[in-house]
C-alpha cells in the first residue's frame, strides 16, 4: 500500500491528477505538479464550480487547496472507487482554463509593518516555546525573510509585499484565512515556516510561510513568519456593515491590494471599523485568465533571474 | 425563548465546558470551518441516545471535570466517558452510562476527572436549546459561534431545553462501553503525504512503531505529539518551504496527523482546515474518539494501520453501540 492510490498523466492543457489516500472519508486529488504554477489554482477553481453545479451523491465537500481539492466523501454513499469514477467525469469535461473569466474583486487593505501585535506574537514564541530559532531576531521574523530571499533590506520585503496584487487561491486554516499568491511573479518571495509553531498570533496579523501571504482572521496559533498588520477580515457579529451576508471578508478568487500605513493610522483605521464608520476599499474586477498569462509571460525571464538570485540567498540560511 | 424551558443553572462552569452537537458544521471546510463538535463522539452519542434524543443533540462536553449545575426543571440526563469522574447527584455518586431522572432543586457535580479518559458527556432529555449558527449548535471558540455565545460555560448562565416526556430509562451493556485506558492503540490509515514520496517506508514503519506522548499542550485544536526526526523521501521542501514536511497548501482530514516541523499534530474538531505542512497518516472515522479522551501530559499512543474495510467495519461497529435498542431497560 502507499499514499498514492490512483494517478493519470497531463493531457493538452488538462495537468496531471494524482489521487492520495487520506483516511477513510477523505482522497485528496492533486493537479500537476508541485510548483507555484497559479494555472492549476485556476484549473481548481474551475473543477470546484463545476462540482457545485453538478452535485456527486455522497460527496459532502470538495475542499481547495492551492493546487488540491479535499474530497470528503460518505463512504456508505458513495465508495472510494465510484468517487474517483465521479471525479474523472468532471475532468473530462472541464474545459481549457486559458478562456476562463474569473469572477472576482479587488480589495485594498491598509497595512502597518513590524507592528507591536506581530512583535508581541514573536516575543512570546522566543520566551514560551523555542528560545534559539534562526527565524527569530530581536522579537520579529522580518530580516529573517529578509535575508532568506536576499533582500537589501526591510524596505525591500514591504515594497515586494505592497508592489504586487495577491491573489487568494482558497479559504482555509481558521475561517476566513485567504491563502494569497502574488500576481507579479516577480514579487513572489519564499520563507520556511515556523517549527515547531506558535501557540498565539493576534487577529489581523500578516505572515508568509513558504510562498503564501496569509492574514489571520481570528487570535490564532500559527506557523508562518509575520511581519505586519491588518484590518478585521473576519466578524460573525458583523459589528461592521461588510460582514453583515458573510461573516468572511475575502472570497477565493478575490484580490488584495496592501498600502502601507502608519501602526497609529492602523489602529485609528480598527477603531473606525468596530465602529462601523471606515469604508472597505472592495471594487467588482473580473479576472481573465489569458491577460493574467499574457503578462506573466512578458516577465518572466526577469522573474527567473530574480528567484535565481532568491535560491542561492536562501541556500547559505539556517532553516527552523 | 418559546417553548424550551430552563434546565440547568451553572453553578460552577468547570475549566471549559462546551456546548457540542454531533457532527457539527459539515460542508463548511473551505470557507475555513472545522466541523467542532465533541472531541470523543462515542461517549457523546451515547449519552444522548441513553436520554431518548438523536445522537447528534446538542449536550454538554466536560474536559477534566470541576463542573457543578442546578437543575430546574423535571427531566433525565445521562452521564458518559471518562472514568474517575466523581460525579455526585445531591452528593451520592451517580453511574455512568446510564439514564437518571432528575428534578427542580438537584445539584449535579462533578470532580477533578481522574482517568483514564479525560472528558465526560452530560445530555439532557430534549437537547439543550442554544441557537443553530452556521447548520449546527456546536461551540466553536476559536470562531467565536455556536453553543452560548460562542464560548465556554461561565458562572450564572443558564441553559434551556426542549420539554419531552420522560424516556425509557436505560443502560448500556458493559460489553458495548467504550475501553479507556492510558495507553491507547489508535487505529490509523496513510496520508496523503506519506511514503512513497514524501515519507520513506521506513518511516511509515517508525510511525506505527513508536510509542508517542500526548503533549500537555493538547486541545480541541490540535493533539500535539513528541518530536521526531524522520528521514523524509526528499531533502527539502521546495518551493513550498525548506523544511521537507512543508508542502503546498491544501485541506486538511479531521484525524490528519499534521507534521508540523519534527512535531507530528493530531487535528482535532476545531483545528486548522487547510495548511502547509504534511499529513502522513489519518486517524480513521471510528478511532476519532479516542484522541478526545487522551490525558494531555499523560497518555501514550502507538498507531494501528487498518486497511479501508476494517476502518468502515469499526464506524459500522460503533454506530451500533450508539443505538439505544442495544441498551438493557432499568
Amino acid at each position: 500500500m502507499t499514499a498514492i492510490i490512483n494517478s493519470r498523466s497531463a493531457q493538452g492543457d488538462r495537468p496531471a491528477i494524482t489521487y492520495r489516500a487520506a483516511g477513510d472519508r477523505h482522497v485528496l486529488v492533486e493537479y500537476g505538479e508541485m510548483a507555484l504554477d497559479l494555472e492549476l489554482n485556476f484549473f481548481v477553481t474551475a473543477v470546484s464550480a463545476q462540482l457545485a453545479e453538478h452535485r456527486v451523491p455522497g460527496l459532502v465537500e470538495a475542499a481547495p487547496g492551492f493546487r488540491s481539492l479535499l474530497l470528503h466523501h460518505e463512504p456508505s454513499l458513495i465508495d472510494r472507487k465510484t468517487l474517483i469514477e465521479a471525479m474523472e467525469e468532471v475532468h473530462e469535461a472541464q474545459q481549457s482554463v486559458r478562456s476562463l473569466i474569473i469572477p472576482s474583486r479587488l480589495i485594498t487593505l491598509p497595512i502597518a509593518f513590524d507592528d507591536s501585535e506581530s512583535r508581541e506574537a514573536v516575543h512570546r514564541y522566543a520566551t514560551t516555546i523555542r528560545q534559539e530559532a534562526p527565524n527569530v531576531r530581536d522579537n520579529s521574523n522580518i530580516d529573517y525573510i529578509v535575508e532568506y530571499n536576499g533582500l537589501p533590506d526591510r524596505e525591500a520585503l514591504y515594497a515586494t509585499v505592497t508592489g504586487t496584487t495577491w491573489w487568494n487561491a482558497y479559504t482555509g486554516f481558521f475561517p476566513g484565512l485567504p491563502f494569497m499568491f502574488p500576481l507579479d511573479p516577480r514579487n513572489a518571495i519564499t520563507v520556511p515556516k515556523y517549527n515547531p509553531t506558535r501557540t498565539w498570533t493576534a487577529e489581523g496579523t500578516v505572515g508568509i510561510g513558504g510562498p503564501c501571504v496569509a492574514i489571520y482572521p481570528v487570535e490564532a496559533p500559527g506557523g508562518y513568519q509575520l511581519f505586519g498588520r491588518t484590518v478585521p477580515i473576519y466578524d460573525i457579529l458583523a459589528r461592521h456593515d461588510v460582514f453583515r451576508g458573510d461573516p468572511l471578508l475575502i472570497r477565493p478568487g478575490d484580490r488584495v491590494h496592501f498600502l502601507q500605513v502608519s501602526e497609529d493610522q492602523l489602529l485609528g483605521v480598527r477603531r473606525d471599523v468596530l465602529e462601523n464608520r471606515y469604508e472597505y476599499m472592495i471594487e467588482d474586477d473580473p479576472f481573465p485568465v489569458a491577460d493574467y498569462l499574457a503578462r506573466a509571460a512578458e516577465v518572466q525571464a526577469e522573474a527567473e533571474t530574480l528567484r535565481t538570485a532568491r535560491e542561492a540567498a536562501a541556500a547559505l540560511m539556517e532553516v527552523p | 425563548m418559546t417553548g424550551t424551558h430552563p434546565v440547568f443553572d451553572v453553578v460552577s462552569p468547570g475549566l471549559q465546558t462546551l456546548v457540542q452537537d454531533y457532527p457539527g458544521r459539515r460542508g463548511l471546510q473551505s470557507k475555513g470551518f472545522f466541523p467542532a463538535g465533541p472531541m470523543d463522539h462515542l461517549s457523546f452519542r451515547i449519552a444522548n441516545s441513553l436520554v431518548g434524543n438523536d445522537p447528534g443533540a446538542a449536550a454538554l462536553e466536560i474536559p477534566m471535570g470541576r463542573l457543578t449545575l442546578r437543575v430546574l426543571a423535571e427531566t433525565s440526563i445521562a452521564v458518559a466517558g471518562a472514568e474517575g469522574s466523581g460525579i455526585t447527584l445531591n452528593g451520592a455518586p451517580v453511574p455512568l452510562w446510564e439514564t437518571v431522572p432528575v428534578v427542580p432543586g438537584d445539584e449535579i457535580a462533578c470532580s477533578i476527572i481522574k482517568g483514564p479518559g479525560f472528558r465526560v458527556y452530560l445530555a439532557v432529555a430534549g437537547g439543550i436549546d442554544v441557537p443553530v449558527v452556521l447548520g449546527s449548535r456546536a461551540t466553536y471558540t476559536m470562531g467565536g459561534i455556536g453553543g452560548v455565545e460562542g464560548r465556554a460555560l461561565t458562572k450564572g448562565d443558564v441553559l434551556h431545553g426542549n420539554p419531552v416526556p420522560s424516556p425509557t430509562r436505560l443502560r448500556v451493556p458493559t460489553s458495548l462501553r467504550p475501553g479507556l485506558a492510558n495507553d491507547w492503540e489508535i487505529e490509523l490509515m496513510r496520508g496523503p503525504h506519506a511514503d512513497p514520496d514524501f515519507l520513506t517506508e521506513q518511516d511509515w514503519k517508525d510511525l506505527l512503531a513508536n510509542k508517542w506522548k500526548v503533549d500537555l499542550n493538547s486541545n480541541r485544536v490540535g493533539t500535539r505529539l513528541n518530536a521526531h526526526r524522520f528521514q523524509w523521501a526528499r531533502p527539502s521542501g521546495g518551493v513550498a518551504g525548506g523544511h521537507p514536511s512543508n508542502v503546498l497548501d491544501g485541506s486538511y482530514p479531521i484525524g490528519g496527523i499534521n507534521t508540523n516541523g519534527d512535531v507530528p499534530v493530531i487535528l482535532g474538531p476545531d483545528g486548522p482546515t487547510a495548511g502547509g505542512f504534511a499529513v502522513i497518516g489519518v486517524v480513521v472515522q471510528a478511532g476519532l474518539w479516542k484522541i478526545g479522551q487522551l490525558r494531555p501530559g499523560r497518555d501514550t499512543i502507538r498507531f494501528r494501520e487498518v486497511p479501508l474495510e476494517e476502518a468502515l467495519a469499526l464506524s459500522a461497529r460503533i454506530d451500533y453501540t450508539t443505538d439505544p435498542r442495544h441498551y438493557e431497560e432499568l
